[in-house]
């Protein structure tokens, strides 16, 4: 096996905040290889999004750092670099991000060509305005902007929404990055758009061999991208595994109880799965397992201490005392 | 018939600056249908479709352009006094997000009190009773009520809208995507407690929501809207068997489903919604529309019955 294009190691990222420290990343393993999308599922507070900002060295400023783990992207560690470095080479160049709104990522008062054309003149991959300006009509037409020439001097807001998210993603692989980290790229579409959304994603990925991370708590839009999915709960990662492993033989509770929680199309029932209760505080998490509290199945153990991951197949990986099958 | 919308147009004028000359956006456009006791109807569409507009006419936040909304088979245009007044206890709503539907300045007491004294002269303990009886039937304890929405995450702040909507006894409510704004593992806690409710209180829901799961899976009949207009409606479960607009089928194909081997086609729809300042000739969604012929650019469908309840505004439809 060659080496993965992305390794995160036993990463732990917190924030130090004036009500106790945060451990919104406990302990991450992670893994992309290029060419492949990864799909990191979990609720607001499960860590997907520290993870992402953790990886493009984006945390918040005052309160958020990187205590523990590396992140190896081509044999290089990123924790271990200064900013200018990370700045100079590495972020919107070699990894970059789409976040989700696409109406706060663009700035209002700057044209869609002067937008896009940024990255090529901050990574001087292009010289002088006539070059950037035919950099930027070639990045438009390969996110599907019809006539991008015509378009370079209007502004954001004379985009629909799926054109600005368009826009958006063009900037993020402008300098033909190797790993783009996409957090919740198509939630605040309409799901008519999001086709088309899912589909640019699916084609920038068959003409090279970026490594996608996509972060979402809909796991319809991962079932429909990813090649393998990793779920998230209070700041780790408690299954991964091939995206049909994930959707048709979950071996954690946790995974399990999202897949049931959660109305599916053409798939009536009576009545929802529940999942009782609350996640835990991240400022003094319990010992166990996280999710013991609200888990059908949990023993003394699962309070006890926290679960060793194991690999039920290869790839499949489960951090659970009582991994398997749903009781029916 | 408990609730009762006839021909709703909302016309809203935008624009009309030093050099621009203004226009009309026709949010809603002609449109009609009824909420009985006891069911929950959906509005579904896109962004910009009006289905929140309609909400609004119904909470009687925004005005009619032209047609009826009718309560009991009496129009909400005639009512003054105490049967306005009746009218805005019977029919309530809770709202998508919960951080900003909340006054975080109120105690919980305060907030579920608030429409109860505006309503009634209920002495102390009364009142006191009432608001822990509403905390209880959402499943928060008695205690809650001397806290700040700040101190609940946001599954117990969307109970709490819930109890408020819940004080003054109302027989509808309006709930405006209830659940979009909840953490996934929260969602079916709230969609449970709401059909318990329901049932328990024969109450209707109206309820605007995009997520088509949750539709099929929460109400009995369902309106598909498209820039103002129903485009199809329908008994919930034959309209998701049988969808008969290609703008419900578009939809239903498009909604990215829980499968890695499901793959949603690419071909059910093109482009994006058209300005509502501008809407197209004929069937409104004719340029979008894979099935459209030369009479749809033209024409535009009148709203006929499709049998079993169904029915639907669709030169084609028959073709199906």
């Amino acid at each position: 096996m060659s080496q993965p294009l992305l390794r995160v190691e036993n990463l732990r990222t917190h924030l130090f905040l004036k009500r106790g420290v945060v451990r919104a990343v406990d302990g991450v393993n992670l893994h992309v290889d290029a060419g492949e999308t990864l799909g990191v599922v979990g609720e607001s507070g499960s860590g997907k999004s520290m993870t992402s900002l953790s990886i493009m060295r984006l945390l918040p400023k005052q309160s958020g750092r990187i205590v523990e783990g590396s992140i190896w992207v081509d044999g290089i560690d990123l924790t271990t670099l200064s900013e200018e470095e990370m700045a100079r080479d590495w972020r919107g160049r070699r990894v970059s991000m789409v976040s989700q709104d696409p109406m706060t990522s663009l700035n209002p008062v700057f044209t869609v060509g002067d937008q896009v054309g940024a990255p090529f003149r901050y990574h001087r991959l292009a010289q002088g305005a006539r070059a950037v300006r035919a950099a930027a009509v070639k990045v438009l037409r390969r996110v599907r902007i019809p006539s991008p020439e015509k378009r370079l001097d209007d502004y954001p807001h004379q985009f629909s929404g799926g054109m600005r998210q368009r826009v958006v993603a063009a900037m993020a692989i402008a300098c033909a990055p190797r790993l783009l980290i996409a957090d919740e790229p198509t939630s605040n579409l309409d799901v008519t758009i999001q086709v088309q959304m899912i589909e640019l994603f699916r084609e920038l990925q068959r003409d090279s061999a970026l490594g996608i991370i996509l972060i979402t708590h809909d796991l319809g839009v991962a079932a429909s991208i990813c090649n393998r999915v990793a779920v998230m709960y209070a700041g780790r990662v408690v299954e991964v595994g091939d995206v049909r492993t994930i959707y048709r033989n979950a071996a954690h509770p946790y995974t399990q109880a999202l897949l049931n929680a959660i109305p599916h199309l053409g798939q009536k029932r009576k009545r929802l799965h529940a999942i009782g209760g609350q996640p835990p505080s991240l400022i003094d998490p319990p010992v166990g397992c996280r999710f013991a509290a609200r888990c059908a199945r949990r023993t003394a153990q699962c309070e006890a201490q926290y679960p060793p991951e194991v690999e039920l197949a290869p790839g499949h990986k489960v951090a659970c005392w009582l991994p398997g099958p749903e009781a029916r | 018939m408990l609730l009762e919308v006839r021909d709703l147009k909302k016309h809203f004028r935008v624009g009309g600056g030093l050099l621009q000359a203004g226009g009309t956006v026709r949010a809603v456009d002609g449109l009609g249908f009824s909420v009985d006791v006891g069911e929950t109807v959906a509005l579904v569409g896109e962004s910009g479709c009006g289905k929140t507009t309609i909400a609004k006419m119904v909470l009687m936040l925004e005005r009619p352009t032209e047609g009826a909304i009718l309560f009991e088979g009496r129009d909400l245009a005639g009512l003054s006094g105490a049967d306005l007044k009746a009218y805005r206890r019977h029919v309530q709503a809770v709202f998508q997000d919960p951080y900003a539907s909340l006054n975080p300045r109120l105690r919980v007491r305060t907030i579920i009190a608030e429409p109860i004294l505006a309503h009634e002269r209920p002495d102390r303990a009364a009142l006191r009773r009432r608001v822990e009886e509403v905390l209880d039937v959402v499943g928060l304890p008695a205690t809650a009520a001397d806290l700040f929405p700040h101190e609940f995450s946001g599954g117990q702040r969307q109970r709490i809208a819930i109890a408020r909507a819940l004080a003054v006894n109302p027989r509808c409510i309006v709930l405006d995507e209830p659940i979009s704004a909840l953490d996934v593992s929260i969602r079916a806690q709230i969609l449970n407690l709401l059909a318990d409710i329901q049932e328990r209180f024969r109450l209707a829901y109206l309820i605007i929501a995009h997520d088509l799961a949750l539709v099929e899976h929460f109400s009995t009949r369902v309106g598909v809207m498209y820039l103002g207009n129903m485009v199809e409606a329908g008994p919930t479960e034959e309209v998701f068997a049988r969808p008969r607009h290609p703008y419900t089928q578009a939809l239903l194909a498009s909604v990215p489903r829980p499968d890695p081997d499901h793959r949603p086609p690419l071909d059910a729809i093109r482009g994006e919604i058209a300005s509502a300042l501008a809407p197209p000739p004929g069937c409104k969604f004719h340029p979008r529309c894979p099935r459209a012929v030369e009479r749809c650019a033209i024409e535009p469908p009148a709203w006929r019955s499709l049998g079993r309840g169904h029915a639907g505004a669709c030169h084609l439809a028959e073709a199906t």
